[in-house]
């Protein structure tokens, strides 16, 4: 006899990162969360029943990257040969999951994960879950703070709607641990989950830059993979291409352009990464201000002190499992923040199940 | 703990991990609005299946040499994700329902799942709703809450009882407080004791006489247990010689002529029946099988010619008539034997209690399939009870007791059984669904046992049997004793 299985999806896929012990970021997340939660006392509380397949991270990718037909560009296959030696290699990944809502906002939670590999070995630290109660009324104040500690005097900016708060939220955090991380570490890999454009609002190309600067002046490397790209060379889709020998290799593209029409800049070289046999490649940027050699030598690095699944470094793998919600997870967050903000727990009809009966799938949003 | 399923008299309730509750514990699901409650027993503690389970089991198997996992929570969510993980489903067996302090066994309503309160039932205030007192008690043990729990002699009172689990769990200390607790309402006990376990319970364990030292009369066949030809009738010595010994019913039919011979001629000895056998006037293989079962008899020492060395059953039975026990130590003794002595028993008791010298008795019988023939099964469950021979099987062999004496058993004392056919015998009793019998009897500890049956008005109850002070016979030799 078993419980039914409730459809709870985990969060798709976020990101955070961390470095390792002198980051100060979770002290100040403690205190935005504690604060954006402490006027919450007694409200009613609707837990969030399903939790669609919702983007918690905004990626580049996501937001439309015209990029140009360059029918000029041409491909070139670079083997690799993995260089075994004791490099540090650093992934990071955040998630977020709304976990709820009262009468006056949204409760969502945020986590992050670093993982590295250090002497043959993973290491993981997981930081969180952090509750926040955003409302309308503190929203302006938790992603002003947020974002000041992120981007350090990046401009004003307009505050996201309640409904986008919770994915800005997230970026800024990984921002946030990015930079950390590029700060504590030396001559080691970084890994990010995503691209290196920049020119969104959480990605200003001043604060990309600015990351990307610290690592190098640390002698790191960041290495962005892509999951999925939106990029098509002569109407393949990037990943979709392969190269004339076997993995490990990358596809480089000569004459690839540096911009993109629009606010849009990309700050890293563009490739297509086939690091092992099997179906996947990844597009992978590689910081455009570092030498094609420099550049070379740490995806070489990477190959000889990592692990890889389909092409996908195993650093990286791990930070997004770790760092993603399971359904148990919301659960225990609900019961958490109901016990320590004594709230009431109600269940709104669903509007579609009562209107459409079995046919109403979906989020009610 | 919250209402969470009910399907036919099956409900599941959801229970937190700081909510302790084990199978065979009772709960109450009181519903405020209908003021009535669902009697429940807890038949099996499962983990309740929470979304999201497995991933993050997954994600945690993976945190082993190869990955060192840390966490930063400075807000504890994490212990209320372990708490959501460690939550449990208890499924339940409804009993009954309680409405205006009085208790139904039926239960053809549902409580609100929304409003429904549920708690705990200790076993005490479910003895005292059910109305289950001791009148004539007997102190099996005590229940879970450590509260002592008594049963009623007289729910023992002809009914055909078991007591069956595997081996070394307490069914024959059970069964010797039974036997106990009978003797001291003044009740007579017959034990058809295999191993000769019983014979000491006239000894406390440090092997001083206890206080039913006098009660207790252990009775060897061929040693203390001793019968002189006429003290026989002839029918129970047909028993024996056709179904004990196999006597074919060509000879059995001399047999009754030369029994009846010696009878009219006043010679019916062990002695004269022998000579009369030699000299009788039939088929030779009649007179060959005669010989065999002759010598068969003579060489159990159960017979005698000598009056002084003779002490049957019935001349026991006086010594007990305010309540004792006469045990048949059938150990050490040939399987042939065993079986004669074991017909010579129950028929004299059909004998003695159709004549009403005894009023009824209470028959405990170990391991019966090694001496009991097969047409008894069936005797002993209808005729015999109606004489007033009461039955108790204890077996650690469930399958050598059939189908329908499990039906019509009256009480079972359960212990633990692991083996899944064990049980399935087993929870053919109709005393309580097999689902019940199947979980709870698999996780009784040692020394526990499930009472189903009249004793307990059919609401199953877990006891910790009590220790007996008593000297402790049929244990197991051991070869590696010293080192011990």
């Amino acid at each position: 006899m078993l419980i039914e299985q409730l459809h709870y999806a985990t969060t798709p896929k976020y990101n955070f990162p961390q470095s390792l012990e002198d980051l100060q970021l979770p002290q100040r997340f403690i205190e935005f969360s504690l604060r954006s939660m402490k006027k919450i006392n007694g409200e009613y509380f609707q837990p969030n029943e399903i939790t669609p397949y919702e983007p918690a991270k905004e990626s580049t990718e996501n937001i439309t990257l015209a990029f140009p037909h360059h029918n000029s560009c041409t491909l070139r296959s670079v083997p690799l040969k993995p260089l075994l030696d004791d490099t540090t290699v650093v992934a990071v990944d955040v998630s977020s999951i709304k976990v709820g809502e009262t009468e006056t906002g949204v409760l969502c939670a945020l986590r992050g994960a670093v993982v590295w590999r250090e002497k043959r070995r993973y290491r993981c630290l997981r930081i969180g879950p952090f509750p926040f109660h955003i409302t309308e009324e503190n929203k302006r104040e938790i992603y002003g703070m947020l974002r000041q500690f992120c981007f350090k005097g990046s401009g004003e900016t307009n505050t996201p709607s309640l409904i986008n708060m919770q994915n800005r939220m997230c970026n800024l955090l990984e921002r946030w641990l990015q930079m950390g991380i590029s700060c504590s570490l030396h001559r080691s890999v970084i890994l990010w989950d995503g691209s290196l454009t920049a020119g969104t609002i959480d990605s200003p190309v001043n604060v990309v830059s600015q990351l990307l600067k610290v690592a190098r002046n640390r002698l790191n490397t960041v290495l962005a993979f892509s999951k999925i790209t939106r990029l098509r060379l002569s109407g393949h889709r990037l990943t979709d291409l392969s190269g004339k020998c076997s993995p490990p290799y990358l596809l480089k593209f000569n004459d690839f352009p540096a911009h993109t029409s629009g606010t849009m800049c990309l700050l890293g070289n563009i490739f297509v990464a086939k690091l092992t046999k099997g179906s996947c490649s990844f597009r992978l940027d590689i910081d455009r201000e570092i030498s094609w050699e420099h550049g070379l030598e740490a995806v070489q690095r990477l190959l000889g002190n990592d692990m890889f699944l389909q092409s996908y470094p195993e650093t990286l793998r791990l930070a997004h499992i770790f760092s993603t919600f399971t359904a148990n997870e919301v659960i225990g967050i609900q019961r958490f923040i109901a016990q320590k903000c004594g709230l009431k727990m109600v269940t709104r009809p669903n509007v579609r199940r009562l209107l459409f009966g079995l046919f109403g799938k979906g989020s009610e949003d | 703990m919250r209402l969470y399923r009910k399907e036919g008299n099956t409900v599941q309730i959801l229970a937190l991990p700081t909510e302790n509750v084990e199978k065979g514990e009772y709960l109450l699901i009181e519903d405020p609005a209908t003021r009535r409650s669902l009697i429940t027993q807890v038949i099996d503690v499962q983990f309740a299946n929470v979304p999201g389970i497995l991933e993050e089991l997954l994600r945690n198997s993976t945190t082993n040499d190869l990955v060192h996992e840390e966490s930063f929570d400075p807000l504890g969510v994490i212990s209320h994700v372990a708490y959501i993980q460690d939550s449990r489903l208890l499924v339940c067996k409804i009993r009954g329902t309680m409405e205006d302090g009085k208790l139904r066994v039926t239960a053809s309503w549902l409580p609100s799942r929304s409003q429904s309160t549920i708690k705990k039932l200790p076993t005490t205030s479910l003895l005292t709703l059910a109305k289950i007192s001791a009148d004539l008690p007997i102190q099996l043990g005590e229940t879970r809450e450590l509260s002592q729990f008594n049963i009623d002699a007289q729910t023992l009172d002809g009914r055909l009882n078991i007591v069956t689990g595997k081996k070394e769990t307490g069914k024959s200390h059970l069964s010797k407080l039974l036997v106990m607790g009978l003797i001291d309402h003044g009740a007579m006990v017959v034990v058809l004791d295999l191993n000769g376990e019983y014979t000491h319970l006239g000894f406390s364990s440090n092997g001083e006489k206890n206080e039913h030292f006098s009660k207790i009369q252990a009775l060897t066949p061929g040693d203390n247990l001793k019968m002189t030809l006429p003290q026989m009738k002839l029918r129970v010595m047909l028993d024996i010689l056709i179904h004990a010994l196999h006597l074919p019913g060509t000879s059995a039919r001399e047999f009754r002529r030369i029994w009846r011979f010696l009878q009219e001629q006043g010679t019916l000895t062990l002695h004269e029946l022998g000579e009369t056998i030699k000299n009788w006037k039939c088929n030779t293989h009649v007179r060959d099988a005669l010989f065999s079962r002759y010598y068969s008899l003579l060489n159990s020492r159960f017979f005698t010619d000598n009056p002084a060395d003779a002490n049957g059953l019935e001349e026991n039975f006086r010594k007990i008539r305010n309540g004792g026990a006469l045990v048949i130590n059938l150990h050490d003794i040939s399987l042939v034997d065993r079986q004669v002595a074991v017909e010579y028993v129950l028929g004299k008791l059909v004998e003695m209690l159709t004549q009403w010298k005894i009023k009824a008795v209470f028959l405990f019988a170990e391991e019966a399939h090694l001496y009991l023939r097969e047409t008894y099964w069936d005797d002993i469950v209808t005729r015999m009870r109606h004489f007033g021979v009461f039955t108790t099987f204890v077996t650690n062999q469930p399958n050598t007791i059939r189908e329908n004496i499990y039906r019509q058993a009256d009480n079972v004392f359960l212990f633990n059984f692991t083996n899944e056919h064990d049980l399935e015998v087993v929870s053919r009793a109709a005393k309580v669904d097999a689902e019940t019998v199947k979980s709870v009897a698999r996780d009784l500890p040692p020394r526990h046992c499930l009472v189903l049956g009249r004793a307990v008005k059919d609401f199953p109850v877990v006891v910790r049997v009590k220790a007996l002070d008593v000297q402790a016979m049929g244990h197991t030799r051991l070869f590696f004793t010293e080192k011990n």
